[in-house]
């Protein structure tokens, strides 16, 4: 059975990513407000915050394009009881709605600081809870390639991978909007920059690591079941197993050797351009790798039974 | 214990000929592709040596399958929208007006009981004619059966009928959904998880 979900790959990146870019954004916020006082670290953060936004949306609205009925959509949120799908749909909207509510108070600087912390606090609870939502949707008893820990795990894995060289993305993207457009001296934002690339560069590595400690793991567990487990076993190792090895390879090169180069570059002042466009490329590169890794999920689905 | 419809099919019986599938196609209109009811063939055996010659131990038995109306169904656990729903009688139904067609259901369940209306993008299942039901007739895959070892009942009387036996390959083991069937065995028949080595088909044709 053929389950090639492009609806579901984009929805899942897309949410799982703006989760991850909120929450780390939040805590480069915070960083930066400690060392550089509030005003330099909103002006380092707000412009990123916006584009977590329609990033979900995005998401929301693809997930929409899997349905059947997309207009009967609101339907989906009556089985909180038992179905994992209604809570994913709850906290998604509740995302959102946190979200929105955080970025407009953050934006137009409405509410005390503390109340807007509060506020992002909420969001960002309420997105990890989103993400583990999401990966409990597949822990299917009937599908053994996905009832693995290691579905929720590299979920977490994707939203704080893509969600932190996001928000370098569009740190970079931010800096050099700053140098064309804003008066003021660089010389505060240029050194956050820096320690907000390194310390995202080193969050990649890390986690492309447990990336790559777990997917063989995972394949190799499911070789040693019985069908249907052996089945998705070997479409990762056989049809599939061109596209396996590339979107590690894509993966590795963006998180792992650009990475190194990243930190490296931000590690001494003034190399803010070849920084920034290392950034941009390892964002790029991993995001493509987690597409494809995704549309592996669900293209080696097989169930038990008839 | 509340009541619970349910099937019995009589393996030892059942040569195959797929008339039930047919009539469940026929009486509910469903396009090729969608196929309520099914029958699964499977084939085993091998040339085996003994006493200085090889001989052949070739079988082959058939499983018609539909949905089983389980007891804990996983369909109705994981439905976003409780379409998915168990009447008091043990009839597990789709309600068309609630149903948004996100398939999860179908990711799900074990028996590829759920299959989708594309045409209308609604999840469709076996609706153990209730209809005929009502007009205490027998489903149309009952009634065409050739061989008569397709019966409906309840599942208690059934079950102290022709026993407690439901899990032979290729269906799962029966603690993932609790199904409401009773199997008569096919002499060859193998119990669930013991399927390494056979070679099933379901002729369900058009199917996604």
């Amino acid at each position: 059975m053929n389950v090639r979900e492009w609806a579901l790959v984009a929805f899942t990146i897309c949410a799982q990513m703006s989760v991850g870019a909120f929450v780390v954004l939040g805590v480069i916020h915070w960083f930066a407000a400690r060392k550089a006082g509030p005003d330099e670290a909103d002006r380092l953060a707000d412009r990123a915050l916006l584009a977590i936004g329609p990033t979900l949306v995005l998401g929301m609205a693809a997930s929409l394009l899997h349905l059947g009925n997309p207009f009967n959509g609101y339907l989906a949120v009556a089985n909180l009881g038992s179905s994992w799908l209604s809570r994913e749909i709850v906290c998604g909207v509740l995302f959102a709605g946190a979200g929105a509510v955080f970025a407009f108070l953050q934006w137009s600087k409405r509410a005390s600081a503390r109340v807007r912390n509060a506020t992002g606090l909420v969001a960002a609870a309420v997105g990890l809870a989103l993400v583990f939502s999401m990966g409990q949707v597949y822990l299917l008893r009937t599908v053994p390639v996905w009832n693995t820990v290691a579905t929720p795990l590299m979920f977490f894995v994707t939203t704080f991978l893509l969600g932190s060289l996001a928000i370098g993305a569009a740190f970079v993207a931010n800096y050099r909007y700053l140098q064309r457009r804003d008066p003021g001296s660089l010389d505060v934002q240029a050194g956050l920059l820096r320690g907000s690339l390194r310390w995202i560069a080193i969050v990649s590595i890390v986690l492309l690591g447990v990336e790559f400690v777990v997917l063989p793991m995972r394949v190799a567990y499911l070789a040693a079941g019985a069908a249907p487990a052996s089945q998705s076993a070997a479409m990762f190792v056989g049809q599939f197993g061109f596209l396996l090895v590339l979107r590690l390879v894509l993966v590795f090169a963006g998180a792992g050797i650009l990475g190194v180069f990243v930190y490296q570059n931000a590690s001494s002042a003034g190399r803010e351009r070849v920084m920034g466009n290392l950034t941009y490329a390892a964002f790029m590169l991993v995001l493509i790798g987690e597409l494809l890794g995704r549309f592996l999920f669900y293209a080696t689905y097989v169930r038990v039974g008839v | 214990m509340g009541k619970q419809l349910a099937f019995h099919v009589d393996l030892s019986g059942c040569i195959g000929c797929k008339a039930c599938q047919i009539a469940c196609q026929d009486k509910n209109n469903l396009e090729a592709g969608r196929a309520w009811r099914r029958v699964a063939e499977v084939v085993g055996g091998h040339w085996v040596p003994s006493a200085g010659q090889w001989h052949s131990d070739m079988f082959a038995y058939y499983v018609s399958t539909a949905c089983m109306h389980c007891e804990k169904p996983i369909c109705c656990e994981v439905c976003p929208t409780q379409a998915m729903a168990k009447r008091p009688d043990g009839i597990v139904l789709v309600d068309q007006e609630k149903c948004i067609g996100c398939r999860y259901c179908q990711w799900a369940c074990p028996y590829g009981a759920p299959q989708f209306d594309a045409a209308r993008g609604k999840m469709t299942k076996c609706t153990f004619c209730e209809d005929l039901l009502a007009q205490k007739q027998s489903p149309a895959c009952v009634a065409a059966c050739v061989m008569r070892v397709l019966e409906f009942g309840e599942l208690e009387e059934l079950r102290a009928r022709h026993g407690t036996l439901r899990a032979i390959e290729p269906l799962p083991e029966a603690n993932l959904t609790n199904p409401s069937v009773v199997v008569t065995p096919h002499r060859h028949a193998r119990v669930s998880g013991n399927g390494a080595g056979l070679d099933v088909t379901i002729d369900q044709r058009g199917a996604q």
